[in-house]
């Protein structure tokens, strides 16, 4: 798969977050004045104003917030990939900023609001970009 | 200009909407929205020279100078296209012919929308509408944007999923009254609903809004020109349109988030707050509903956040079949089928029902109707809304 349809934007905004994948690490803006945690990408902090927030690496854990399994390819680069879950994820350490993902493993079926996820990176053969993706975890598991 | 100054300061005298099966459309965008815009001037006994007002919604090239060029129109007063994600600023669209004229910037303002599958594809699968932030993940549609947001909605709020189902049941009802509409001899069950292929969850087949070929126009004028036009004006009583700050458009990261975006942030008034504060009415007030359905999630989140159901597990006690259903329900919604069981030509359709309600000429009359909600396209970043109502009612 090449040429796939995501990757850094034109103007630079978000090239820290995929070089962060590339060097396996999760990284989301935060603030460098007022400390505030930033998702999607911006060019200034909505609570100081302060223009070009650092990117900082987190630990990809945290609990789902919403999900949907999609039947129909939207993606045609996704196509081989249906049924997929796409989860919300909610993240502690980084102020509960939401990201999301692709849930992979044998055990997407059960998938619920507010389940442990552990992310992890992958590439695909082929991709130019390696993504973030997801798997239930089973420590700290919610009875 | 307070709220106030709106209130009633312009009406809807003009209404027309064409629409074909997806991809059968006759004629192009540009002339089926010209053959819609004269059919609306007939339908308010006007001539298209006296357009001076040009508004539409979602895109499109067809600006003022294009169309009042035209139409051979003798000035172009005003000429505005309404920002915002798709179908969300339908409302809004008719709001600022409104405003123009409640503020003397124009005085007889047509809203438009047209949509042919030759020239525009289709919505549903526009591809590459959202970002790499969103495509990396499986996410390109604005159905399963919609579908993240109604899955928390239901698991999360504990919205039961009945009251999407009753929403669609109740729109196929209405459609078997309305033989324009594409659901028209075509009744649905709820086996054939629950058994309909899922296409992206919680959303199955029947939950997606069809999308069809058309063009839709409704003509605006002062509220003194309108009593001189018809007897039966369907005046802008209110409208609202935005959102919470950041709604809808921070990947994900909104604080409103399995709301349909017309409920404000906490401690704040929102959209809907906005429109019952201008209207001097609140949900109780309300005849008559249409609200636009991308999918049946948004739209009962819509219903729920204009407050004409409560949220939670408690919605499944006003969201019925029956209570939807024209003639039987005490919230009619959806009265000619729809963008789901009627026609959909970015959700401009349902105004003009709105419209038919106030005139009592829809398929599916709500007796006495004096007041008539317009909702538009709910989760997208910008929403809106608009209440006609009969001169009764100012």
């Amino acid at each position: 798969m090449t040429g796939e349809p995501w990757g850094p934007s034109a103007d630079g905004l978000d090239q820290p977050y995929w070089d962060g994948l590339t060097r396996g690490e999760l990284r989301l803006q935060r603030c460098g004045k007022c400390e505030t945690w930033i998702w999607g990408p911006q060019w200034v902090c909505g609570s100081c104003h302060t223009l070009d927030p650092n990117w900082e690496s987190v630990t990809p854990t945290g609990t789902v917030y919403s999900w949907s399994r999609s039947w129909y390819p939207f993606i045609t680069e996704l196509a081989d990939r249906v049924p997929y879950v796409t989860v919300l994820v909610e993240l502690p350490e980084a102020g509960h900023r939401r990201v999301l993902g692709i849930l992979t493993g044998d055990d997407t079926d059960a998938i619920r609001i507010g389940d442990p996820v552990v992310g992890h990176i992958e590439h695909d053969e082929g991709a130019t970009w390696p993504l973030l993706r997801w798997r239930r975890s089973t420590e700290g598991a919610q009875a | 200009m307070s709220a106030l100054t709106m209130r009633g300061a312009a009406a809807v005298v003009g209404v027309s909407e064409l629409h074909y099966r997806r991809g059968e459309a006759p004629a192009g965008e540009l002339r089926m929205t010209l053959e819609a815009i004269l059919a609306a001037c007939s339908d308010a006994g006007i001539s298209p020279r006296e357009l001076d007002g040009f508004v539409s919604y979602a895109g499109g090239g067809h600006d003022g100078a294009v169309i009042g060029g035209a139409l051979g129109v003798d000035d172009v007063r005003w000429s505005n296209m309404m920002w915002g994600g798709g179908g969300g600023t339908v409302a809004a669209a008719i709001n600022n012919a409104a405003v123009a004229i409640a503020a003397g910037q124009a005085e007889c303002v047509v809203v438009y929308r047209s949509m042919a599958q030759a020239d525009t594809g289709r919505l549903g699968y526009a591809k590459y509408h959202y970002g790499p932030h969103f495509l990396a993940h499986g996410v390109g549609s604005p159905a399963q944007v919609c579908a993240l947001r109604t899955q928390r909605l239901l698991e999360h709020d504990g919205v039961p999923r009945e009251t999407m189902r009753a929403l669609v049941l109740a729109a196929y009802r209405h459609a078997q009254n309305n033989p324009t509409a594409q659901g028209y001899g075509k009744p649905l069950d709820e086996a054939t609903y629950e058994s309909s292929r899922l296409i992206t969850e919680p959303f199955h087949l029947y939950d997606c809004s069809r999308e069809s070929d058309g063009a839709v126009a409704l003509v605006l004028v002062s509220a003194d020109r309108a009593k001189s036009l018809r007897p039966d004006p369907a005046y802008v009583l209110a409208g609202a349109q935005g959102a919470p700050g950041g709604y809808s458009s921070i990947i994900d990261n909104d604080d409103q988030y399995a709301t349909a975006g017309f409920a404000g942030a906490t401690g704040r008034p929102g959209v809907a707050d906005r429109l019952w504060a201008a209207a001097g009415l609140g949900p109780d007030d309300v005849d008559v509903v249409q609200v636009y359905e991308n999918f049946s999630g948004p739209a009962v989140a819509a219903l729920i956040d204009h407050g004409l159901a409560p949220s939670g597990p408690a919605a499944g006690e006003v969201l019925t079949v029956d209570n939807l259903t024209a003639g039987v329900g005490k919230l009619p919604v959806n009265t000619s089928g729809g963008n789901i069981a009627d026609s959909f030509v970015n959700g401009m359709g349902l105004a003009v029902e709105a419209v038919r309600q106030i005139r009592g000429t829809s398929t599916n009359p709500v007796a006495h109707a004096k007041t008539s909600l317009f909702i538009g396209g709910p989760m997208a970043p910008l929403v809106s809304s608009t209440l006609f109502a009969h001169e009764d009612v100012l």
